[in-house]
């Protein structure tokens, strides 16, 4: 197996291996499938600078999506008038300023960290775990 | 075609087409899909739109359940169970019943305005989903649930005008509108239009009411009148979201555009609880003051173009939109006349039911035909019904409120469940009942002890059933006197006391004959024939059935018809001829369905499953029993499905089938014993002992204890025969499973470079193709073959000779071809 660090967090030192990458790429993939996200749809993403924004960056684009990332300290108005911008149907945050200024957009879904994150069971049962967050990633 | 109870679209669906089709998968995708959003954006209308376009995939129906109209959260339960047709077993049991009901059902539940019920409405959503695999629910929320599962859709407005769409789905919305309230060249200035749906955020409720009034004013007035009211709100919360304030100014402005009299109809038409008709709204809100009766049908056209009420069905209906039925709630509050209106809507709903009561006589001598239609509005009433008990409750008007459940008692019996009215009486017994006339409140006991008895509680029930009847008899005779002593004599003959019981018969029989009043006369008969029957006098019983019979006939009331009916077919059965047996229950059938009482309907079927056994006519005895099972589970009787599976351990057993009836009868027995309902174990040692010496000891304590385990659902099936358990999961299925999963040729090689542990970029290098390409493709084998890591898909590449070794020998295969 290749064990390449592709990814470090620069604030917690954590490392993620290319294996890891591509694992959660693949889960992050098919939650944005099941949520909608089609070929050229653009998906924003708020997030702090971390393998989480890189991972969602990477999947967006896989689906087919434009991803179009929005820094996650700007000022509450500058948010409300980007998102607003975007013309999105999906955002991919968990920051409270960020689904507050959602709240007035044209977004229809937003996603957490952990959605990206959780693969469902089985297809039938899926969705049952879809929204339980881990308690170790949650935020 | 999908069962459903969706309401026809009122007028064209504009616009959303992509959240529609992206909707219609979502919702069979996820457990729970919530949609949220401010009030007017459009939820509701969306929804059912939405549900419509996925019915075919649930083939047990898609089922709108209105929350709107509940204020209390404990009748969400009631709502669903009305819908879906599930009945009360015992009183305070109907969530168990739901459960029966919807365990095996590929549903979709729409549940619309939960946003007052939200704690109760998560609880509820999140315990039936953990229960009942394929339900799916679809809900329409200002809130969100907050459940494990629940995927929150946040409704956005109507798109927008800008210099690319001039022709967004806020203006085509608006101009269909306005088109259809009869606006000539409404289109004339296309820069108004979009000055106004950009005024109005795109909220399709705002844009529907101000195309409303386009006939009147022009689309640059309304924008101009709406923009001056931002400034002005003076109700509701000055912090609400901006589109929340926008709706808000433009109910306002189309409310104080009406008439005087129009605005005044409109808050009083918040009283109702749902659907009302032109007469209940002219008895109700009209006052011979303000409002003339004679005005009411212009005023009610009135406010139906203005889009403030909405028609609702060709019989004439009319119901206001969840957000508009709370403005004018405000607004009757504010004018002081919440009491008075909700005191008027109590007298009418009672007087409503009461004449409903009266048509469906008992008394009188007429045709089922011309009763029934009094049955079919009273249950259309019952909404209506539980707002003026609570009303009549907080009001502290016990009269009223005691005569509208004496009323609703009939029209809840005829259909077999009075669960919901051992409620209603008993915070109206708790009442101050100085200033009730005695025979009310006599009655009101009998009733109460009515519903205790069908839900067992048989202790509480005979206190009150004796008082109910030395309290009557007081009084002049009135059928509910007859009906307190049937109940009488029946919790005295439950309670072993059949001297007493015995008594009451006597009483009943004299009153009834001295005051002509057949449907009780008939009851004596039927009472006099389970005596009979009991002491084994079947001649003796055979003659009071066909009495009871005759007076049936007489009186022409069919629930009466059917009980003498099944009664004598039971005599027959006793008597072992089963012939005649068929022939009395075969006729009850259509009378049962008729009524739409499913508990009774139930039995029937069983009752004919057994005697068609008997009758060794198996395929009509298979054929009963399973409509009698699939009755008792959609209307949630576990006690229906325990009598189902014993029929059918009986009709097993008669068709040499021993490991069947000994499945069934366990299977039967596990869920009485789970209800904790009395059996007869003299009947199932009497199946099991030929079962021992046939199969032996230890075969039928393996089969009783599969039985036992078993789901009822699939022991009939193995009874019946049939494959009920082998339908596919869900939908369209999958096309026939492949080899490879349905995996295409590039996936099934990724798949097998996954078997060597390579990571993306290697597979992306080796392959030419960029590393998210490859990421799509493993994410698609993922979805495809259901797994959760690229290990599971390395192992299962191995295992269908996707891996390296194989392929290389598979090419060579094909090259030696």
């Amino acid at each position: 197996m290749d064990e390449r660090i592709v990814i470090v967090d620069s604030g917690t030192g954590l490392t993620l291996t290319e294996e890891q990458l591509d694992e959660r790429s693949a889960v992050a993939i098919v939650q944005l499938r099941r949520r909608g996200v089609r070929v050229g749809d653009t998906v924003l993403i708020c997030l702090p600078v971390g393998p989480d924004l890189l991972v969602a960056a990477d999947a967006v684009i896989a689906v087919g999506g434009v991803a179009w990332p929005v820094p996650a300290d700007l000022d509450a108005c500058v948010l409300q008038e980007r998102i607003q911008a975007s013309g999105a149907r999906v955002l991919i945050s968990d920051l409270p300023q960020a689904l507050e200024a959602a709240e007035e957009s044209r977004v229809r879904i937003v996603m957490s960290v952990a959605d990206l994150h959780s693969y469902p069971n089985s297809r039938e049962l899926s969705t049952q775990s879809d929204r339980i967050v881990p308690s170790a990633s949650g935020g | 075609m999908t069962p459903h109870n969706l309401p026809a679209e009122p007028n064209r669906f504009v616009g959303r087409a992509r959240d529609v089709a992206e909707l219609g998968t979502l919702v069979r995708q996820h457990r729970v899909v919530t949609l949220s959003g401010v009030g007017g954006i459009g939820k509701t209308r969306l929804s059912l739109r939405v549900a419509a376009q996925a019915a075919p995939w649930f083939s047990d129906g898609v089922w709108l359940v209105e929350l709107g109209r509940i204020g209390d959260s404990g009748l969400i339960v009631n709502e669903m169970a009305e819908v879906l047709g599930v009945r009360d077993e015992i009183p305070g049991r109907l969530l168990d019943g739901l459960r029966v009901r919807l365990r095996e059902a590929r549903a979709l539940i729409l549940l619309d305005n939960c946003e007052h019920l939200v704690e109760r409405c998560a609880q509820l959503v999140a315990g039936l989903i953990a229960e009942c695999p394929c339900l799916r629910f679809l809900l329409t929320s200002r809130e969100p649930l907050r459940i494990p599962g629940e995927l929150v859709w946040r409704v956005p407005p109507l798109e927008l005008p800008d210099a690319d769409h001039p022709d967004a789905e806020s203006v085509l919305l608006f101009v269909e509108r306005a088109a259809a309230a009869g606006a000539r060249e409404v289109t004339a200035s296309m820069a108004d239009i979009v000055r106004l749906c950009r005024a109005l955020d795109g909220l399709p409720l705002a844009l529907e009411l101000a195309a409303a009034r386009t006939s009147l004013l022009s689309p640059g007035r309304i924008a101009d009148r709406i923009g001056n009211r931002f400034g002005l709100l003076t109700l509701g919360d000055r912090t609400a979201p901006p589109r929340q304030r926008t709706l808000l100014a433009t109910v306002e402005w189309s409310h104080d555009l009406l008439q005087p009299k129009e605005r005044v109809l409109l808050r009083r038409l918040s009283v109702f609880a749902g659907l009302f008709d032109l007469g209940l709204a002219e008895r109700v809100c009209a006052d011979g003051g303000i409002l003339r009766k004679a005005e009411l049908l212009d005023l009610l056209s009135g406010l139906v173009d203005k889009s403030l009420v909405l028609h609702h069905d060709a019989r004439g209906r009319y119901r206001l939109l969840e957000t508009i039925r709370q403005y004018a709630a405000e607004r009757l509050a504010e004018a002081g006349e919440d009491a008075r209106l909700r005191d008027r809507h109590l007298r009418v709903i009672c007087e409503e039911m009461e004449r409903c009561y009266e048509g469906g006589s008992l008394d009188r001598r007429m045709p089922w035909s011309e009763r029934f239609p009094h049955f079919v509005r009273g249950r259309g009433l019952l909404d209506d019904c539980r707002i003026a008990v609570d009303w009549a409750v907080e009001s502290r008007d016990p009269v009223l409120g005691l005569r509208l459940a004496r009323a609703a008692l009939s029209i809840l019996a005829v259909r077999g469940d009075l669960g919901e009215s051992v409620g209603w009486h008993e915070r109206l017994l708790a009442l101050d009942l100085s200033a009730v006339p005695g025979d009310l409140i006599a009655v009101a006991k009998g009733g109460l002890a009515y519903g205790l008895e069908v839900g067992d509680e048989l202790a509480r029930a005979e206190e009150l059933i004796v008082q109910a009847v030395e309290e009557q008899k007081k009084h002049p005779y009135t059928h509910w006197l007859g009906i307190t002593y049937n109940v009488a004599l029946t919790v005295f003959f439950r309670t072993g006391q059949s001297e007493r019981a015995l008594r009451y018969l006597e009483e009943l029989e004299a009153a009834a004959s001295a005051h002509d009043d057949l449907f009780n006369l008939a009851t004596a008969r039927i009472a006099q024939l389970n005596l009979a029957l009991f002491r084994g006098q079947v001649r003796y019983a055979r003659r009071r059935g066909e009495e009871a019979l005759a007076l049936a006939r007489e009186s022409g009331h069919h629930w009466t018809l059917a009980r003498a009916l099944t009664h004598l077919g039971a005599v027959a059965e006793a008597d072992g001829d089963l012939e005649a047996a068929m022939a009395h229950h075969t006729a009850a059938l259509p009378l049962l369905e008729d009524m739409d009482n499913r508990v009774e309907l139930a039995r029937c079927h069983a009752k004919i499953g057994r005697v068609a056994a008997g009758l060794r006519d198996y395929a009509a005895a298979r054929r009963h029993l399973a409509a009698g099972l699939a009755l008792s589970r959609q209307s949630g009787q576990r006690r229906g499905i325990v009598r189902a599976l014993m029929a059918l351990a009986d009709l097993a057993q008669a068709q040499d089938d021993l490991e069947g009836a000994v499945l069934a009868a366990a299977a039967g027995t596990a869920l009485r014993e789970s209800i904790g309902q009395y059996g007869t174990p003299g009947r199932v040692q009497q199946l099991l002992a030929p079962a021992r010496a046939r199969l032996g000891e230890g075969r039928v304590a393996l089969l009783w204890a599969r039985g036992m385990d078993g789901s009822p659902e699939e022991v009939a099936a193995r009874v019946l025969d049939s494959d009920l358990a082998a339908a596919p999961p869900f939908g369209p299925p999958a096309p026939a499973g492949s080899r490879y999963g349905g995996l295409t040729c590039r996936e099934q090689e990724i798949a097998g470079l996954l078997t060597r542990g390579l990571s993306n970029r290697v597979i992306a290098l080796e392959l030419v193709i960029s590393p998210a390409t490859v990421a799509k493709h493993v994410a698609n084998i993922m979805e495809k073959l259901g797994f959760t890591s690229r290990a599971q898909i390395a192992v299962w590449a191995a295992e269908h000779g996707l891996d390296a070794d194989h392929q290389a020998a598979r090419e060579a295969d094909i090259e030696r071809a």
